[in-house]
């Protein structure tokens, strides 16, 4: 290596649509191997960055650099491969036709039989797209994702939409592919896929990056329980139960976020004997965004 | 280079390969033109002394078909499917991807051709010297162009759906009403002067003179409007393409 460049650099970036305000200033430096989960909910933003780290959406303000050069260029999209969310390929082709058409792209591609064994597209290489189950597209189309051999891949949401046994396979893949010295920058909304996959989480909501961290560190931010009820305690009582918690409170129902589980409940049925659907599960993705915005990002 | 030439040739297979595992592409294209021919110009009693006439005119007909839905329907959907944006975000070259659409739209337009011609040659009698029968396949090869250029503009604006109905309207509409299938001279006057406005009737006009039809004909003006006709629509190619890059 003669000059160490970052793989992926973002200053400052926003984009919009008219009004709508997309992406509200990222600031991302990724400059190393392995896999970086973007998480939000649908509508975060994800995608558009993705886009616009693609070059196929123009950047509104701000710098965006993927290897060191201007997404979109040519040499750019020479180091870079991609699942596109909601992307199809050709019914008619088959799998190997159409990983050596997009191996031809590339200057130094892998071997289409190296890349087929890479992604467990043995058994039906030579079928066509559209006999193919979910879980087998996905694949097929991380094999055009990869067989440029590129530094930096970009996977939007590549496993929406799949059973649990077809989103593992395909985490392996990718995490095996992180380990030849790969970037791989993935938007997921499920936490658990994060978790099982990246190395750094980023945490969008809203387009903006509100967390940064690690899967452990990201974890600490979504440590203790929920627990929900139907109640006629207010939400000063509430918040009194919730040991420094959130308290929020939507539709009949209020949700007190705590992390003494057992306090909270003890408490909360000797103010209140008659509450009601008392339920207590872990935080979810909203849960982690509700106290990100209230203590306004960081980790 | 031999890189990206070797690159051109697998895109322009594929291209091959979709279009040849599509029945719903080849029976229309290659077999609704020679049926037609074979109706009009051998079936129907006393029609045989239009064959030639009707050769001129069904060889642009036959050339429509690869041009505007192998562009039109083709390109509409693999952007709707988002197979466009995932070419477009590799290293693929926006020309070969194009260029690979012609060669195939070219082949299969010879392929109509060489039906036609077969059927009229041996089965309607139809007797030219060789240079006749060079030149219309010139003039009925280039026809091929403008077509093309109108299903991209198709397949850049609309969305799959969209795009069937639409080629099919510009497919059969032009047939029809630019004196393709039945000659223009027998149409109201009103509908003789809206064909001026087709490019299918300039086209016709052309291989008619080429082929030897009856009848006087300005060949530089029809040539003229066809060359204004196709500019307009490259420019508006041009429009479409850079209008669904930028969305």
């Amino acid at each position: 290596m003669s000059q160490v460049t970052s793989r992926l650099l973002a200053k400052d970036l926003k984009k919009s649509y008219g009004k709508v305000n997309a992406i509200n200033g990222i600031d991302l430096h990724i400059d190393q191997a392995g896999v970086f989960a973007i998480l939000g909910q649908n509508g975060a933003g994800k995608t558009s960055f993705i886009r616009c780290a693609l070059g196929l959406e123009s950047v509104t303000s701000g710098s965006l650099e993927t290897m060191g050069n201007k997404p979109g260029s040519l040499s750019a999209k020479q180091q870079t491969g991609v699942i596109l969310q909601d992307s199809d390929l050709p019914d008619s082709l088959t799998i190997k036709e159409q990983i050596q058409l997009f191996a031809s792209y590339y200057p130094n591609p892998l071997s289409v039989d190296d890349t087929i064994a890479m992604c467990e597209l043995h058994s039906f290489a030579d079928k066509g797209y559209k006999k193919l189950s979910g879980g087998q597209k996905r694949r097929a189309q991380f094999a055009l994702a990869i067989v440029g051999d590129p530094q930096l891949i970009f996977l939007d949401e590549p496993t929406t939409g799949l059973d649990i046994d077809a989103r593992r396979r395909l985490w392996s893949i990718i995490r095996e592919f992180a380990n030849k010295g790969k970037t791989i920058v993935l938007t997921t909304h499920y936490l658990e896929e994060a978790d099982n996959l990246a190395d750094r989480i980023m945490v969008m909501n809203a387009g903006k990056i509100v967390a940064d961290s690690t899967p452990e560190d990201i974890h600490k931010l979504v440590k203790g329980s929920v627990v929900r009820c139907q109640t006629q305690l207010s939400i000063a009582q509430l918040q009194s139960l919730s040991g420094g918690g959130s308290v929020t409170v939507s539709g009949r129902f209020s949700e007190i976020h705590t992390e003494q589980v057992n306090n909270t409940l003890a408490q909360l049925l000797s103010l209140d004997p008659d509450l009601q659907d008392l339920t207590v599960s872990q935080p979810k993705l909203e849960d982690i965004f509700g106290q990100l915005s209230q203590t306004g990002g960081g980790a | 280079m031999s890189r990206v030439f070797q690159s051109f040739c697998l895109e322009a297979g594929a291209e091959l390969l979709k279009a040849f595992r599509a029945p719903e592409f080849i029976i229309p294209t290659l077999g609704m033109p020679v049926a037609f021919y074979s109706l009009f110009a051998i079936m129907i009693p006393g029609s045989n002394n239009n064959a030639a006439y009707l050769l001129a005119t069904y060889g642009i007909f036959a050339v429509m078909g690869p041009a505007i839905f192998g562009f039109g329907i083709s390109v509409a959907n693999e952007r709707d499917r988002g197979w466009l944006d995932l070419k477009r975000a590799a290293p693929s070259r926006g020309v070969n991807y194009i260029g690979a659409k012609v060669c195939s739209t070219l082949l299969f337009s010879s392929m109509s051709l060489a039906i036609i011609y077969l059927v009229a040659g041996f089965a309607a009698n139809v007797a030219m010297p060789t240079a006749t029968w060079t030149m219309l396949l010139f003039v009925h090869v280039l026809a091929t162009f403008p077509f093309i250029l109108l299903g991209l503009c198709i397949g850049f604006l609309c969305n799959g759906n969209a795009a069937v109905a639409i080629s099919n309207v510009f497919f059969l509409g032009f047939s029809a009403l630019g004196g393709l299938w039945i000659p223009v001279m027998v149409f109201p006057q009103g509908m003789q002067t809206f064909a001026h406005f087709l490019p299918t009737f300039h086209l016709s006009e052309i291989a008619l003179a080429v082929s030897g039809a009856p009848g006087q004909r300005d060949v530089s003006y029809h040539l003229i409007v066809v060359a204004i006709m196709t500019l307009i629509l490259l420019a508006a190619t041009m429009l479409a393409w850079s209008k669904q890059r930028s969305k």
